[in-house]
């Protein structure tokens, strides 16, 4: 029997190197891949809380997460396109133009 | 701990899911990393099995990996990154210092979670099995969660209209 | 619960074995002796022209898209129709009309799509 703690574990460790992700590379589609795993790694812990508690809350939790990580997605990536094709690049650090 | 089938299935799971998330993270191509993210997302679906959360499961292999990493790999694709390879990534002192804070941060979420739900679950509920099917997911949803369920049906026409809009010009 | 899945177990290890095997063992024991023509791309008998790293139209973009999101309302359509049948009738009533709601919502969405012209090839 695995003890809840062990997931909980598995999904720090998935958001840790999500987190990393985003803020050591600079390439806009990469970033938004660690954002996908960093949504991924809270699923498991919604559905580890949900099993354990055996309350259906949190499966409806992760549903409607990944409804929304799926219009994101969508959005996201078509906001990525038309940036490159503004700026020819996508590296995140030529995009500033909104800094101050 | 005893050796049985889960916990073998738990550990190489989570093994694999960890390392194809270290791989994600580290390649130069992006096709590599979609396709090592997708690995991990497999990984984290059998996970979801482990936790007897059988419709998430197979949510997670349609809708992640059949279709959220096809339009990753569709726009890799469609912005060809071949030419620019050069310098794309600049390491400097605050990739550094952005590592260690991360890895600040895993000391804390791993502390409280681990620490803080030690024994705390006598095992998994006795009705997570029944939980994790689509029948009472579905009861549930469209009886006691109908307004999340219609908002999402808004959140997806906003998704749709935009997408057009943003991307609906000539590309070349 | 978990030992039901080892018939799948089973077929994941020996679909992962079997491609392993074949790509080293024919690596291994496969002659090699190449030459120009077997080394280029194979492109139906024709000449190739250019590379296959080509950037995409935006045109398969769309399509992907369109397919997710539709794909999201599918998916919330799969637990709906296992759970209808059990469902009491005040309650079947309500879950119906939600999910007319539901799928008139994005109804809405395809028509805009079909007017945009988003899904015409040329």
């Amino acid at each position: 029997m695995i003890e809840i703690n062990y997931y909980l574990l598995v999904s720090a460790v998935l958001f840790s190197i999500g987190v990393i992700g985003v803020l050591v590379r600079r390439n806009a589609i990469i970033i938004f891949m660690c954002i996908e795993l960093m949504l991924n790694s809270i699923n498991l812990t919604l559905v580890a809380f949900s099993s354990f508690l055996g309350n259906i809350n949190g499966q409806i939790f992760v549903f409607i997460v990944m409804t929304v990580a799926a219009a994101e997605a969508a959005i996201g990536l078509a906001i990525i396109i038309s940036m490159f094709r503004n700026k020819e690049s996508l590296n995140i650090d030529e995009i500033n133009i909104l800094k101050w | 701990m005893k050796f049985d089938l889960e916990t073998v299935l738990f550990i190489s799971l989570s093994v694999l899911s960890v390392v194809s998330a270290i791989y994600m993270i580290t390649r130069k191509n992006p096709i590599n990393s979609a396709l090592f993210l997708i690995l991990n997302f497999f990984t984290v679906s059998g996970l979801y099995l482990l936790l007897k959360a059988q419709f998430i499961a197979i949510i997670q292999v349609l809708v992640y990996m059949g279709a959220i990493m096809v339009l990753f790999i569709f726009v890799i694709m469609l912005l060809n990154l071949q030419f620019q390879k050069k310098k794309l990534e600049s390491y400097s002192y605050k990739s550094l210092t952005s590592i260690l804070l991360a890895i600040m941060l895993f000391g804390i979420l791993g502390y409280t979670v681990y620490f803080g739900f030690e024994g705390k679950f006598k095992g998994m509920s006795d009705k997570a099995l029944e939980i994790g099917t689509a029948e009472k997911l579905g009861a549930e949803l469209f009886t006691n969660y109908s307004f999340p369920f219609e908002l999402a049906s808004f959140l997806l026409l906003a998704a749709i209209v935009g997408a057009i809009v943003l991307a609906k010009k000539k590309f070349e | 619960m978990l030992e039901s899945y080892i018939p799948i177990i089973i077929i994941i290890v020996i679909a992962v074995i079997f491609g392993i095997v074949n790509v080293f063992f024919s690596s291994l024991f496969g002659p090699k002796r190449p030459n120009k023509e077997k080394l280029s791309t194979y492109e139906s008998g024709i000449e190739p022209i250019g590379t296959a790293h080509e950037r995409f139209s935006v045109k398969f973009y769309m399509v992907a898209v369109l397919f997710i999101l539709f794909d999201i309302e599918v998916v919330f359509l799969y637990p709906w129709a296992a759970a209808f049948i059990n469902l009491e009738s005040a309650k079947m009533l309500y879950s119906f009309i939600s999910v007319s709601v539901f799928i008139v919502i994005l109804l809405i969405g395809y028509i805009y799509v079909i007017k945009k012209g988003a899904l015409k090839w040329d």
